[in-house]
């Protein structure tokens, strides 16, 4: 018996070592390789070697979470397919990838030529994959199309506001909205452009194989296993560098890691900070992402100001983003907007973190000792079950008795939409805005209708409700100034950080991220 | 042979039974968990979307109808679009079932090689070194977290020498290792079963005649106590591939991304994707009753003290 144990545990030894010595990562890389949270080039980017001078060239694997749901680019609110999509489609805008700002795709200008009409007008001479020609009426054709309520798409709410279009003539095109909508620009950065003759005639074709004006073709999907796509020589903005681009989805984070480790695949999205160390080259840029709670205004004790500012007082953002996200986060200025975002105020900033004057606030309201149940979940988001336990310890610390209470994803969204009356005390969400325009932050989230919301003020209400049909865009800007203000100076929430999209990439592959989390292959340059 | 398509019948109508039982509890319980309308909308959407969804879908008519609307299709071979890909159910998990069957049986295939010469190696020389060591690592692969082996296999043959790779399907270089995680527990199971029934059959009299006889001690080995020690052996390499089959797929599928039903039903059930995650269950259910009729077939063929009644 013992000598049976003596050898079992040799085995189990030395198998442990065998493991560990070979599980070692690869040595530190130096540390330019790996660039700083904000940076967004590396430095030794600024010499790009010379481009081969025949075509594109080279193939990269780009890994995504999972299968896409469709690759029908109008139907689903799916991010694989989007990263999938936004090199096979175009939009009539697109946006600055460092400011945001909103620039000419398709359309080459645009104006607004009343309330309720903009138009737009076409660069022609651009065809889609399959030959059929982007004009008026293709525009018109995939404004219809996604905002018909038999399609049913996900995406409405990115482009709620459209009523159809009109063509003009050949390369002029009117998008109708229902009201003065002064974000149609950036409603246009996300309406994907389809062709209407393919796309009609037989929709599982399209769902299955795309056809768009982009950079990219679509050359095959195999459920489960990849999509991929070629480089279009004919592209009307220049053919781009790489010639063959796949998608791989890959769930599980260890195995992303491992894939770009033994270099099978050149960019992995969604990096978790915790692996930085062991990838030799990635990238990072402020993504949109803000993990937030939600706090129950209309019940006692939180229906006091003073008790949502004590909640906010005593939160110390910047030791959850150092400790949480290795740093990649950054504390979230007191309101849930990038300074890319349309709206987002300047001037406002977060609530420090002192728990002195928590303890003062909560004194002075009363709620000293209060009880309050905080609700979570885990597994949607990148440690959200650890940024509640943190978030509740913190709260703890200043005298407030937290009851954590995580949850499964069916009861967490019934709580979240139980509406304000029946909302938990607190409530663990995550936010992110990829409109960049402060409409769908407000009046979502802190609006006494919006389908989050369980805070509700006049004022606030009021104000983004002008908003959304202000067409002077500086008093637009005014207003949401004033209302991201109000909604800070009460504590309408708990405001916490905002997370960094982290790329790790193919050392030999130059790319900068964008602000809108967008991934364009046609911006990468693979170098040998 | 009337004998065996009755007990073919009666197996056909009991497993009938049993699939239709599965779907029945599975139908429940995918739509008590939740609202499924609410869960496979973005939170964007607004009250009256999902509404108008759920009305569409069905969603809120009472149980028994929508089972009854379900069911009607579902006889027909049709479960219904999968709520997340839009495409037929059954066919997208049909789709993935070659993927899972290749990884399983390559899987069962490398533990019963690589654990029937070293169960009768171990059980010839009881006590020996490599007993002892047999008896430890068979134990130790029973044990391993199926999750941790295929990382540590990842990091050691496919980062650090690049032999196999980490993820992906295609080649057996991309299955090799999948296959071994998956075959760590069947092979460390199967190798102690096929020791200690070896050891069984060693003893008993009909040995020492065979021996008597002047059989060469292999044909002694395999034709006689090999044979008589293998029902034990199949019915465990039998379970074994049943479990894989019934879903011990899934964390090796998804730590592989290898595209099989495991990893399907891994994402049906993120995705709360109901009419998959029910064409699923369908699909699994169907191979394990298969699996069990093909026992017992297998039963009767080696042991002919087995009737098939």
């Amino acid at each position: 018996m013992k000598t049976k144990l003596v050898t079992l545990l040799t085995a189990v030894l030395l198998l442990a070592l065998l493991i560990s010595a070979c599980g070692t990562p690869a040595p530190p890389p130096p540390p330019e390789a790996t660039t700083p949270p904000e940076a967004t080039t590396p430095p030794e980017a600024t010499t790009p070697p010379e481009p081969p001078p025949a075509g594109p060239t080279g193939s990269i694997v780009i890994v995504i979470g999972n299968d896409p749901a469709t690759l029908d680019p109008q139907a689903k609110d799916d991010g694989n397919e989007h990263k999938i999509n936004d090199n096979v489609y175009e939009h009539l805008l697109t946006r600055d990838p460092q400011t945001g700002e909103i620039l000419a795709e398709l359309a080459e200008s645009w104006e607004q030529v009343d309330d309720t009409t903009w138009r737009f007008k076409l660069v022609e001479g651009i065809m889609f994959h399959n030959g059929e020609p982007l004009n008026a009426e293709a525009v018109v054709y995939s404004a219809e199309r996604i905002i018909d309520p038999d399609f049913n798409s996900e995406q409405i709410s990115f482009v709620a506001s459209i009523t159809g279009g009109e063509v003009v003539d050949e390369y002029t095109v009117d998008i109708l909205t229902d009201g003065p909508d002064p974000t149609l620009p950036a409603r246009m950065t996300w309406l994907k452009i389809v062709p209407p003759v393919y796309s009609s005639e037989d929709i599982d074709q399209f769902e299955q194989a795309p056809v768009g004006t982009g950079p990219y073709k679509f050359v095959e999907w195999v459920r489960g296993s990849h999509v991929t796509l070629e480089a279009n020589v004919d592209y009307w903005g220049g053919a781009p560098d790489i010639g063959e681009v796949t998608f791989r989805p890959i769930e599980e984070a260890a195995t992303r890691l491992a894939a770009l480790q033994a270099d099978e695949v050149d960019v992995v999205t969604d990096l978790i900070p915790e692996y930085l160390a062991q990838v030799e080259k990635s990238v990072s840029v402020h993504g949109l992402e803000f993990p937030w709670i939600r706090i129950n205004t209309n019940i006692e004790p939180l229906n006091d100001v003073r008790v949502r500012q004590a909640l906010n007082y005593a939160v110390d953002k910047e030791a959850l983003a150092e400790a949480l996200y290795s740093g990649y986060a950054s504390v979230a200025e007191g309101q849930m907007l990038t300074p890319g975002h349309f709206g987002y105020n300047p001037s406002v900033v977060a609530y420090p973190y002192d728990p002195d004057m928590a303890r003062d606030l909560l004194e002075e309201a009363g709620a000293s000792g209060a009880t309050l149940e905080l609700i979570g979940e885990s597994g949607r988001w990148l440690k959200d079950k650890e940024l509640v336990e943190a978030v509740a310890a913190q709260l703890e610390a200043v005298g407030l008795d937290i009851d954590v209470n995580i949850v499964e994803w069916s009861d967490w969204l019934d709580l979240l939409f139980a509406g304000a009356e029946a909302a938990p005390d607190l409530q663990y969400s995550a936010h992110d805005n990829v409109l960049l325009d402060a409409d769908r932050t407000l009046s979502g989230l802190f609006t006494t209708e919006g389908n989050q919301a369980a805070y509700g003020n006049p004022d606030v209400d009021q104000l983004v409700l002008d908003g959304r049909s202000e067409t002077d865009v500086e008093l637009r800007e005014q207003m949401y100034h004033e209302a991201v203000e109000t909604i800070r100076e009460e504590a309408a929430c708990i405001f916490l950080v905002n997370l960094d999209n982290i790329y790790g990439l193919n050392p030999n592959l130059e790319w900068t991220p964008r602000l809108d989390g967008r991934i364009f292959v046609k911006d990468m340059v693979l170098s040998d | 042979m009337v004998r065996i398509s009755a007990y073919f019948i009666r197996r056909l109508l009991q497993s009938i039974l049993v699939i239709v039982g599965v779907s029945i509890v599975v139908f429940v319980i995918t739509r008590a968990i939740g609202d499924p309308a609410r869960m496979s909308m973005p939170l964007q959407a607004t009250d009256e979307q999902v509404e108008a969804y759920a009305q569409r879908m069905g969603f809120r008519d009472p149980l028994p109808v929508q089972f009854w609307n379900w069911a009607k299709k579902a006889v027909r071979g049709d479960f219904g679009d999968s709520l997340w890909q839009r495409e037929p159910a059954l066919g997208l998990v049909l789709e993935r079932v070659p993927a899972t069957l290749q990884l399983c049986f390559t899987a069962i295939i490398l533990a019963l090689g690589a654990s029937i010469p070293l169960g009768i190696l171990a059980a010839l020389r009881p006590r020996s070194w490599l007993d002892k060591l047999t008896t430890s690592i068979s134990l130790l692969g029973v044990c391993i977290p199926d999750f941790w082996l295929g990382l540590m296999l990842i990091l050691l043959f496919a980062v650090s020498i690049h032999l196999f790779f980490t993820s992906g399907y295609g080649t057996p270089r991309h299955l090799i290792l999948p296959a071994i995680t998956l075959a760590a527990r069947p092979w460390g199971r199967i190798t102690q079963i096929v020791r200690s029934s070896m050891m069984d059959e060693m003893h008993r009299t009909y040995m020492m005649t065979a021996r008597a006889k002047g059989l060469s001690e292999q044909r002694v080995l395999i034709t006689h106590a090999l044979k008589n020690a293998s029902i034990p052996i199949v019915t465990l390499a039998a379970w074994e591939l049943t479990r894989m089959l019934a879903g011990y797929t899934i964390v090796v599928e998804t730590v592989f991304a290898w595209p099989g039903f495991g990893q399907l039903a891994m994402h049906a059930i993120v995705e709360r994707d109901l009419t998959l995650i029910q064409a699923n269950v369908f699909v699994v259910a169907l191979i394990v009753v298969a699996m069990n009729i093909a026992i017992d077939f297998i039963y009767a063929t080696i042991d002919p003290r087995v009737r098939l009644e």
